[in-house]
């Protein structure tokens, strides 16, 4: 596995002012204003810590001091181990990370190129494609599978993952926290038992807040069950601009960050020091249509927004990547994953999610996996900084090579020719070369290398007594969870 | 011992390390050992270990470059004993190269010179801003199965077609006319009555298909 480096200066699209100002409005809001929250688990951690919870409207008011004190509370990096802990990240600041994710809906069938529904096939194939490419740090379910029972979904989607690759997972949503508990004990499996799990995390979840000012009970309750074993929580917002958040930008990055405020108060008052990942995916609304897209120019700055937000906390930020409304790997894919990805990247984000998504995220598309990848290494690239040293300067090879020569068969390229970007997908040869060589799009190329992948690619195995235990847990939880009406 | 250092010295090029490549064939020399058995079982062999493995993907066209120059630099180390033994080298078939009159963009030529040294064609590069007259005088002199003209600009590949009028006018041996650079086409090629190729790859396998060598 290789990370990412962060070398140059982040892109501040928002000043210090304007943060402040966002911080402190998002302090009135949840003073006055308050927040819906659908748990009672969460009310009452809110009374116990002194909030002011209406019970009946479920609405819970937080006084400033309780939201800033819930900040003081969260580390300032975040560890996400793995099962392998070769493969183990810290997000500190430094580093730049790829994942995939959106437990999407759909999936484009390799084989046919026609929409499905997603199957723990897929979860366990996109967890093959991740484990084999390097730059790619964490696996979050890329879909749901559909034929699962639907109560226990995320303990497949963790059977199906750890079996196939040994990076850190990141879980979805669960609508039961019984099911997040089953999940504890899975993972307490593969490193032998919940004290090693405490120390190391190699599972992680994500928490989506909902819009306007809403905590919901699936974001919450399985992530005070996380917080208990001291596992990581991204907190995520997702606002859609003109709908469920203002029009503004600015608006909405103070929605959002209000709906983080909410849940990371309610984690840390229940879990002081619990690790949280300030994470964003926002939308907005496409005016002439009423369609959402998350890769709008204001979509993306609203989570540029929130990655500043996240920097201004001292919180790991995690938000955008390769992500576009796109329902085919098409052109349309192409030019807002690279803008978007590059804009986020630029301005902070930590963790680049969207990998092989398309639709908003909501669909899998195996090919577009591939086609992110290779927009991902080349960002990384970009942002790893430039050297100015001697060497790199290079006046020796050019007083060497004069005039008229050249440096093909010098020794400094060559040294050099290991460190520059390399493709994996994009050609770059003439127009007959590449029309001797099949005449193939990026997508056909995508397709034969991601067929390859999975037929060549084998993940470390676990161990068969963990893989008998995981078994096990998946059906004990099959007996005692019974399916949300 | 003596095999040892032709396998030293095979194993040695895809380390890129040009002193010790150099310091080998030095010392096979020394030991008295038959240049040309140096120079094909040793420098050549080497070589197209590091071609195989760029044709895989696994090394990157400045090994392969640096490679062929170490070769390059090997042979003329072993050149006055092949001339004191008189040995002929073997080759596929000699080239004449050059980037037109008029044109100083010369980087793709040279590439193309290096892949047809790999692959094992005499080539006499002329350089850049290379008048007609002297490809023919030199296809003449060397007796070259293939003229290989380069062209970069709009203004300049139009020389292409003057050369090839130009070869055919002048009764020389010379049977093929190649032409490439990153404005020309095969349909250019065509009109001309020239073979094409897109890249360095490409020259080496056109150059081989015209003169009927086993690719």
């Amino acid at each position: 596995m290789k990370v990412g480096l962060r070398k140059v200066k982040s892109l501040e699209l928002f000043s210090r002012d304007d943060l402040e100002a966002i911080h402190k409005s998002s302090l009135n809001i949840l003073e006055e204003i308050g927040v819906k929250i659908y748990s009672d688990k969460a009310l009452k951690i809110l009374e116990n810590s002194a909030a002011y919870v209406d019970r009946d409207k479920q609405v819970a008011k937080f006084p400033s001091y309780l939201v800033e004190e819930a900040l003081r509370k969260c580390p300032k990096s975040v560890k996400l181990c793995a099962r392998n802990p070769k493969l183990d990240v810290t997000l500190d600041g430094r580093h730049i990370y790829g994942t995939t994710d959106g437990a999407g809906t759909s999936t484009i069938d390799l084989e046919t190129g026609e929409r499905r529904l997603p199957t723990k096939e897929d979860v366990a194939r996109t967890a093959i494609v991740a484990d084999s490419l390097d730059y790619i740090n964490m696996y979050y379910t890329c879909v749901t599978p559909m034929e699962v029972s639907k109560s226990i979904h995320i303990l497949h989607e963790y059977d199906a993952a750890v079996n196939n690759t040994e990076k850190h997972f990141i879980s979805g949503a669960t609508d039961q926290s019984e099911a997040a508990s089953y999940l504890i004990k899975m993972a307490a499996a593969v490193v032998g038992d919940p004290e090693e799990l405490r120390k190391r995390p190699i599972v992680s979840s994500v928490a989506c807040m909902a819009s306007p000012l809403i905590v919901p009970l699936e974001a919450i309750e399985p992530s005070l069950e996380f917080g208990k074993y001291g596992l990581p929580v991204e907190v995520m917002t997702m606002p859609i601009a003109g709908a469920n958040g203002p029009m503004t930008v600015a608006g909405s990055v103070l929605i959002g960050n209000v709906q983080f405020l909410a849940g990371n108060t309610i984690i840390q008052m229940a879990n002081p020091g619990a690790p949280i990942i300030y994470s964003s995916y926002p939308l907005s609304m496409d005016v002439k249509t009423g369609a959402f897209s998350v890769a709008f120019p204001e979509a993306t700055l609203i989570t540029v927004g929130h990655i500043q937000m996240g920097k201004y906390y001292g919180l790991p930020a995690y938000g955008g990547g390769t992500i576009s409304s796109a329902k085919v790997p098409d052109e349309h894919a192409a030019y807002e994953k690279a803008t978007s990805a590059l804009f986020c990247t630029l301005a902070g984000s930590e963790v680049c999610g969207s990998i092989g998504l398309i639709e908003n995220y909501s669909v899998l598309s195996y090919e577009q996996m591939l086609i992110d990848y290779e927009m991902h290494t080349m960002i990384l690239k970009m942002l790893e900084g430039i050297s100015t040293d001697d060497d790199a300067l290079a006046l020796d090879v050019i007083r060497k090579v004069g005039q008229e020569g050249h440096f093909l068969a010098e020794k400094h390229t060559l040294l050099h020719s290991r460190k520059v970007w390399v493709p994996m997908l994009t050609d770059a040869r003439p127009y007959p070369t590449w029309k001797e060589a099949g005449a193939k799009s990026v997508v056909e190329k995508a397709r034969e290398k991601v067929k390859e992948i999975l037929k060549t690619h084998k993940p470390e195995p676990l161990d068969t007594n963990v893989r008998a235990k995981l078994t096990e847990i998946i059906q004990s939880a099959e007996k005692n969870i019974t399916s949300p009406a | 011992m003596s095999q040892k250092i032709i396998d030293d010295i095979r194993e040695a090029l895809p380390t890129y390390d040009e002193e010790r490549v150099l310091k080998l064939t030095r010392d096979a020399l020394a030991q008295g050992l038959d240049p040309l058995q140096i120079f094909e079982q040793g420098l050549v062999k080497g070589l197209l270990i590091v071609e195989d493995k760029w044709t895989k993907e696994e090394a990157y066209l400045p090994e392969l470059m640096v490679s062929a120059d170490i070769v390059t630099k090997g042979l003329e180390i072993l050149k006055p004993e092949l001339k004191a033994r008189d040995i002929k080298m073997r080759t596929l078939g000699k080239v004449v190269i050059g980037t037109v009159q008029g044109d100083i963009h010369d980087i793709g030529k040279n590439i193309v010179v290096i892949m047809l040294e790999i692959a094992g064609f005499e080539v006499h590069d002329l350089g850049k801003n290379v008048p007609i007259e002297k490809f023919i005088k030199k296809a003449k002199e060397v007796n070259a199965d293939v003229i290989a003209a380069s062209a970069l600009m709009t203004t300049t590949m139009t020389v292409q077609k003057e050369l090839a009028d130009a070869i055919n006018k002048s009764g020389i041996k010379t049977k093929y006319l190649l032409v490439g650079g990153a404005v020309t086409t095969k349909e250019w090629a065509e009109q001309i009555g020239a073979a094409y190729a897109a890249d360095a790859i490409a020259a080496v396998r056109v150059v081989k298909r015209l003169l009927g060598v086993e690719d």
